[in-house]
C-alpha cells in the first residue's frame, strides 16, 4: 500500500479515507509490522533464540550429579516404573508440555514448514512461561499425515503434562486434537480452536449482560467457519444458545443442511458437517446480509479484510448490536465505522483498540489450573470454566463498552481462571491431583508470579544481556 | 454438540417420536423434477472419491431421462422418501435399483442397488436401514434372489453401512483411464 505518496483523500476509497480510523490505522499497523520484523530478526540473532533450560536444583560440586544423575537417579526411575504417575512428582513432568506444530498454518504465513515454525513455537513457550509460569518445550514435527503426526505426539507424551497444539491447518487441526485428546492421558490443547473460542465466549457473555440480552433469546451470526468459529459456535450451543437462531456463513453464505456441499463436507469436515446439521443455518439461507438482519450478535473470524462487514450490515441488524470483528491484522470493519453504524458493542483481536479477543488471556490460565490438577483432560466443561472466570474478572473492575475484557495489564484475573478450571477438573473427576479452591489460587498465584521475579535477576545479573540498540532501520523508497 | 436440531419444524433428531422421520413409496412421474438434483448430489459425492468419476456436463439431463426411464419400468425399482409431519410432500431422498438377470450364476435375478441418497438432515436415526430393508423387500417381490449394491470403492462410509448389514464384496471392478 502507498504511504505518504498517498493523496490525504484517496479518490479510489473516499469512504475508508474519510471515516478517519480506517486507513490510517491500517498504514500504521503495517508500518509498525515491518519495523517489528527487522528488529525481532534483529535481536533473535543477538539471542540465539528466546528460550533455554536452567537447573532448578543446586550443584555445588560435581559430587551432586552422582544424586541428581546415576547412581542415585535410578531410585528415581524405579519408583516411577512401579507407578508411572509418580513422574508428576519426581520429574518436571508437572510442568512440562510441549508446545507441536506440522508448521501447516503458521500465523498468517500459512503453510511455512516446521523449521520456519520455531521461532514462533518459541515465543509461544516465552508466553506460556511468562504468563503462566509453565515450561513449555517448542515441537515442530516434521510429518506426512495427520496419523503420523498423533502417532509421533502420541509416542513422546510420557516427557510431558500436557500437549499445547499449536498452528496447525484446518480441518485437519479438528481431527487431530479429537484423536490425540482420547489417546492421551494427558491434557490436550489447541489455541486456535478453544483459546479463541474461550475467549471469545467471555467477551460475549459481558457484551450481553451490558445491552441487557440473555443467551436464549439472541440471535447470532459466526462469519468464518474455521478452527475459532465452530468450537465457538459448538460452545454456545452448550452454554443454552438456541441453534435455531445461530447462524453460520463462509465464503458460500449461510451454512444449512440442504446446501449444495454438505456431502463434501461430511468427508472432509465433518466437525463443520455437524454443526451445518444442528444449526441447520439458524432457520435462514442466502448471504450473510440474509443472516444478520434483525441478529443481535455478529461474532466474525474470518478474512482480514475490512469491508467484509459493511455499515449497512450493521444496520440491518436489531438494536445496539454487539460486534465482534476478530480478524487479524486487519478486523473485518473499523470499530469507528462499526460504532458508526449504530454497534453498541465492538470488540477486536488487536491490542490497539478497545475490547481485544485475546486468547492470551486465556492459555496460560488454563494449562496453569490443569497442570496444578494434574487433569487427565480439558472438556469443554474446563473450556467454558475458564471463559465465565475471564468475564467475571471484567466485570469484578466494571463493565464498560470499552472494558469488556480485561487487558494483558490486568494480570490479577490470571489465577483465578487457573483456579476455576482446577476446581472444575476436580469436579469433573479428571483431576490427578484434588486441591481447594485456595490451594489451587495460592500455587496459581505462586507459579505466575516466579517467572518475572525470575526474568528480572537474570536482568539484573546481566545473566540476560540489556537489548543491544536497534541498528538504523533502512528507509523505504517511498518514504 | 446437543443432537441434531433443524429449522424450525424440520426433522429434527432429539423431538421427534422413534421411528424413520421419512415415508417411502414408489416414485411417479411428478416426481422426476424433485428427484433429478438429489441423484445429481450423489453423483457429485460420488466424483469426490475418484476423479475417474468425473460428472459429465449433461448429467442433469442424463438424470432426468433415466429416472423417467426407470419410474414405471418394471424391471426397476424406484422409491421416493417423503419427510414426515410438516415435510411432508417434499422429497427428501430416494433409492434407485434394477433387476439384472444373471447369465451364469445362481440365483438367476439380482437386485441392484444403484443409488441411494437421503438430504443430511434426513440421515441416521435408522433411515438408511429403512429404505435398505424397504428397497430389499421390493426387489425380492421382483424376484430377485440376491442383492447387491454399487458404490465407488473409496466410499468407506457406503462400505462401512453394507458390511454391516451383512453384505460382503463378490465383484470387484478396477479401472485406469484410457
Amino acid at each position: 500500500m502507498a504511504r505518504s505518496a498517498s493523496p490525504p483523500v484517496d479518490p479510489e476509497r473516499p469512504g475508508r479515507r474519510k471515516a478517519g480510523v480506517g486507513p490510517s490505522a491500517a498504514e500504521r499497523s503495517e508500518d509498525q509490522t515491518e519495523e517489528l520484523g527487522e528488529r525481532s530478526v534483529e535481536l533473535s540473532h543477538f539471542y540465539g533464540g528466546k528460550i533455554e533450560t536452567v537447573p532448578k536444583v543446586p550443584v555445588r560440586s560435581l559430587g551432586d550429579f552422582a544424586l541428581w544423575y546415576t547412581p542415585g537417579v535410578a531410585a528415581v526411575s524405579r519408583a516411577i516404573q512401579a507407578d508411572p504417575d509418580r513422574a508428576f512428582e519426581l520429574t518436571g513432568r508437572w510442568n512440562t508440555i510441549a508446545i507441536v506444530t506440522d508448521g501447516s498454518r503458521v500465523l498468517g504465513l500459512g503453510e511455512i514448514g516446521p523449521e520456519a515454525a520455531l521461532p514462533v513455537m518459541e515465543g509461544k513457550a516465552l508466553l506460556f512461561k511468562v504468563l503462566g509460569g509453565v515450561d513449555a518445550i517448542p515441537v515442530p514435527i516434521r510429518a506426512r499425515s495427520p496419523d503420523e503426526f498423533i502417532a509421533t505426539v502420541e509416542a513422546m507424551a510420557p516427557a510431558f503434562g500436557g500437549i499445547n497444539l499449536e498452528d496447525i491447518a484446518s480441518p485437519k487441526c479438528f481431527g487431530i486434537l479429537e484423536k490425540l485428546a482420547h489417546r492421551l492421558p494427558i491434557p490436550v490443547w489447541h489455541d486456535d480452536q478453544l483459546g479463541t473460542a474461550a475467549a471469545t465466549v467471555a467477551g460475549l457473555l459481558n457484551a450481553l449482560t451490558l445491552t441487557h440480552r440473555s443467551m436464549p433469546e439472541v440471535r447470532t451470526v459466526l462469519l468464518g467457519a474455521g478452527a475459532a468459529n465452530l468450537v465457538t459456535a459448538r460452545l454456545l450451543l452448550e452454554l443454552g444458545h438456541s441453534p435455531h437462531t445461530l447462524t453460520l456463513v463462509d465464503q458460500k453464505g449461510i451454512l444449512h443442511a440442504d446446501r449444495e456441499d454438505l456431502d463434501e463436507l461430511e468427508l472432509r469436515n465433518p466437525w463443520k458437517y455437524r454443526i451445518a446439521l444442528a444449526t441447520d443455518g439458524g432457520g435462514r439461507t442466502g448471504d450473510l446480509g440474509a443472516a444478520l438482519a434483525d441478529a443481535d450478535v455478529l461474532l466474525a473470524a474470518s478474512t482480514p479484510k475490512p469491508d467484509t462487514v459493511r455499515p449497512e450490515h450493521i444496520r440491518a441488524m436489531a438494536k445496539g448490536p454487539i460486534v465482534f470483528a476478530l480478524a487479524n491484522p486487519m478486523p473485518e470493519i473499523w470499530p469507528e465505522v462499526a460504532e458508526g453504524a449504530g454497534a453498541a458493542i465492538v470488540a477486536t483481536g488487536r491490542s490497539d483498540f478497545p475490547n481485544q479477543v485475546n486468547n492470551s488471556l486465556i492459555f496460560p490460565a488454563v494449562f496453569r489450573g490443569v497442570l496444578d490438577a494434574r487433569a487427565r483432560a480439558i472438556p469443554d466443561e474446563v473450556v467454558l470454566a475458564a471463559a465465565r472466570e475471564l468475564a467475571r474478572g471484567a466485570a469484578l473492575k466494571g463493565l464498560s463498552k470499552h472494558h469488556l475484557l480485561p487487558t494483558m495489564e490486568e494480570p490479577e484475573v490470571f489465577p483465578q481462571i487457573a483456579a476455576a478450571v482446577g476446581d472444575t477438573a476436580v469436579r469433573l473427576g479428571i483431576a490427578r491431583r484434588k486441591l481447594s479452591h485456595d490451594e489451587f489460587l495460592e500455587r496459581a498465584h505462586a507459579l505466575m508470579g516466579r517467572p518475572a521475579q525470575l526474568v528480572r535477576a537474570l536482568a539484573r545479573a546481566r545473566l540476560t544481556p540489556p537489548m543491544p540498540r536497534a541498528a538504523p532501520r533502512r528507509r523505504r523508497k517511498n518514504a | 454438540m446437543s443432537g441434531e436440531g433443524g429449522r424450525a419444524g424440520r426433522a429434527s433428531g432429539s423431538t421427534e417420536p422413534s421411528g424413520p422421520p421419512i415415508h417411502l413409496r414408489p416414485a411417479r412421474d411428478a416426481d422426476v423434477a424433485a428427484l433429478v438434483p438429489l441423484l445429481l448430489r450423489l453423483k457429485r459425492l460420488n466424483e469426490e472419491f475418484d476423479p475417474l468419476l468425473k460428472v459429465r456436463e449433461d448429467a442433469e439431463q442424463q438424470a432426468r431421462q433415466i429416472l423417467k426411464a426407470d419410474v414405471g419400468n418394471p424391471k426397476a425399482v424406484v422409491l421416493a422418501a417423503e419427510g414426515v409431519g410438516p415435510d411432508r410432500g417434499k422429497v427428501v431422498g430416494f433409492v434407485r435399483a434394477h433387476v439384472r438377470e444373471r447369465a451364469f450364476y445362481a440365483p438367476e435375478f439380482e437386485g441392484v442397488i444403484l443409488d441411494i441418497y437421503l438430504l443430511p438432515l434426513y440421515r441416521r436415526r435408522g433411515v438408511g436401514e429403512f429404505v435398505l430393508e424397504e428397497v430389499t423387500k421390493a426387489l425380492k417381490a421382483k424376484g430377485a434372489g440376491i442383492v447387491t449394491a454399487e458404490f465407488p470403492a473409496q466410499n468407506e462410509i457406503a462400505s462401512r453401512f453394507y458390511s454391516k448389514r451383512g453384505f460382503r464384496p463378490i465383484t470387484a471392478v478396477q479401472a485406469r483411464s484410457l
